[in-house]
């Protein structure tokens, strides 16, 4: 799974943090840093509640950014496997 | 005071006999419940013109729902802060700093202000904000099996670390917490007085600090620089007296309203004794239940607003207290769960000017909780005794006599 950080919506109410900490990183003023966030599947639950927390809805759970799909589709797109 | 006449650019039909001073309900009354008054405004039309809510009797545009008051609050260009409401007491203009800025002056001074109140930096504070409270709290038990929660707990120990943060001293204390009060509460000639001693003071403590820093907030403000420069005096006594006022009330009546809710009901506070660990939790639908400040905007702009035409200078009411009781947004929104989930409640605001000491306050409201639930035994309302609660733009409770034994 993978977390989209819409960083320019980011308010700094920090609520993702007080849920995960490990998984969003603020900076020195309490903001999200910029980038998007891949999530590790033990994590999935964690970051996703941490991502409906926001009140700005900075951050956007994209589900279809499977790892695996990715590189499966990456592969194909090259020539790689059918 | 006398309201104002409804101008002509709002239709009649979108006119609403409502407001946050005069309404029913909104009066300061013995175990009045203020904030279930406007939770009825949610069977009314989403924006209404409200003639006369404002301290100063102007009207307001009134906006309910809460992603329609997201949607003002994140738009910064066309729902302007700038209103100078402390210094236009003072018949003057210029800003509380940041919030009656607006982008992109607002985020140079956000940048130098946020470290400051950042989840980290409050973690900091954390042992200092518990000693108080545990202090306060075991002097209230060692001199009796009932206290005033205001007068005891809440204010002294919100009100302390706030000024401990300021670098003032606590022996003023009362003197401070009175200058609040009557800005916030009182009646014109009480309000002028309050706001002229506060800025008297937040001037001579900022030359003083000139002269001599001492490592403190104001300190700090003398200090900085914003785009390469100095701050003048005036952007130093616009934070300083934001930073005060901001400070002195707020913390100390969500845990009054808080402690109230738990000496209501015996469920919730058994729920908390026994599961300390749910306190985090609890405290935002707390805060999403019993939120006390509006935010108003200045429309700088003519726009349409989901019908409602709102011409260039009209005043945008978005009350907290409103939108967290919105069914849209909230299951049962006048249930008060205490393990409700997904609590994306306005009560510090959205956007640029989220609350800038949000993550100070929920540390404080958690810790005050804690504390006081860990200490004092099962505790209600005293006989005889009723809190007494009032609306207004910052909703409030004056009392809160809890006994135990």
């Amino acid at each position: 799974m993978r977390i989209i950080v819409h960083k320019n919506k980011c308010q700094g109410h920090a609520r993702c943090w007080a849920q995960a900490p490990d998984i969003f990183n603020l900076d020195d003023e309490g903001y999200i840093l910029p980038g998007d966030i891949e999530v590790a599947e033990r994590d999935e639950l964690l970051a996703s509640r941490g991502a409906r927390s926001c009140p700005e809805r900075a951050l956007e759970i994209d589900a279809t950014a499977d790892a695996l799909l990715t590189r499966l589709l990456f592969n194909q797109a090259c020539g790689g496997v059918k | 005071m006398a309201c104002k006449p409804v101008p002509d650019h709002v239709p009649p039909e979108m006119v609403k006999d409502f407001s946050l001073f005069t309404s029913p309900g909104m009066e300061r009354m013995p175990n009045g419940d203020p904030h279930a008054a406007v939770a009825c405004l949610h069977d009314a039309p989403p924006i209404f013109y409200s003639p006369n809510n404002t301290r100063d009797g102007r009207g307001t545009w009134v906006i309910t729902r809460a992603k329609d008051q997201r949607r003002v609050l994140q738009d910064t260009a066309t729902f302007s802060s700038h209103r100078s409401i402390f210094a236009s007491a003072l018949g003057e203009n210029w800003p509380m700093i940041p919030l009656e800025l607006d982008p992109p002056a607002h985020g140079v001074f956000r940048s130098l202000l946020n470290p400051l109140f950042s989840p980290k930096r409050v973690m900091v504070l954390e042992p200092v904000i518990r000693e108080r409270a545990i202090t306060l709290i075991d002097r209230i038990l060692a001199a009796s099996t009932s206290c005033d929660v205001m007068k005891d707990f809440a204010f002294p120990f919100a009100v302390s670390i706030f000024l401990g943060f300021l670098g003032l001293s606590d022996k003023e204390r009362d003197t401070f917490v009175g200058w609040g009060r009557d800005l916030l509460h009182g009646e014109n000639v009480k309000r002028t007085a309050a706001a002229l001693a506060i800025v008297g003071f937040i001037d001579e403590l900022a030359a003083m600090r000139r002269k001599e820093p001492a490592g403190d907030f104001m300190s700090f403000a003398v200090g900085a620089q914003v785009n390469g420069r100095p701050l003048t005096d005036e952007e130093v006594r616009g934070i300083g007296v934001l930073l005060f006022v901001a400070g002195l009330d707020t913390v100390a009546t969500a845990i009054g309203f808080d402690l109230a809710h738990l000496a209501r009901n015996l469920k919730d506070q058994q729920l908390l004794r026994s599961e300390p660990d749910r306190i985090g939790l609890a405290s935002e639908e707390l805060l999403r239940a019993y939120s006390t400040v509006q935010m108003i905007r200045v429309a700088t702009k003519d726009i349409d607003f989901d019908g409602a035409p709102i011409r260039k200078g009209d005043y945008i009411s978005c009350a907290t207290m409103i939108a967290n009781r919105d069914p849209e947004e909230f299951d049962c929104p006048n249930t008060i769960d205490l393990a409700r989930e997904d609590n994306r409640h306005t009560a510090f605001a959205h956007g640029p000017h989220r609350c800038l000491g949000s993550h100070l306050a929920r540390r404080e409201i958690v810790i005050g909780l804690e504390e006081w639930l860990s200490r004092i035994p099962d505790f209600r309302i005293k006989g005889g005794t009723a809190p007494i609660t009032f609306g207004g733009h910052v909703f409030g409770i004056e009392n809160l006599i809890l006994e135990w034994s």
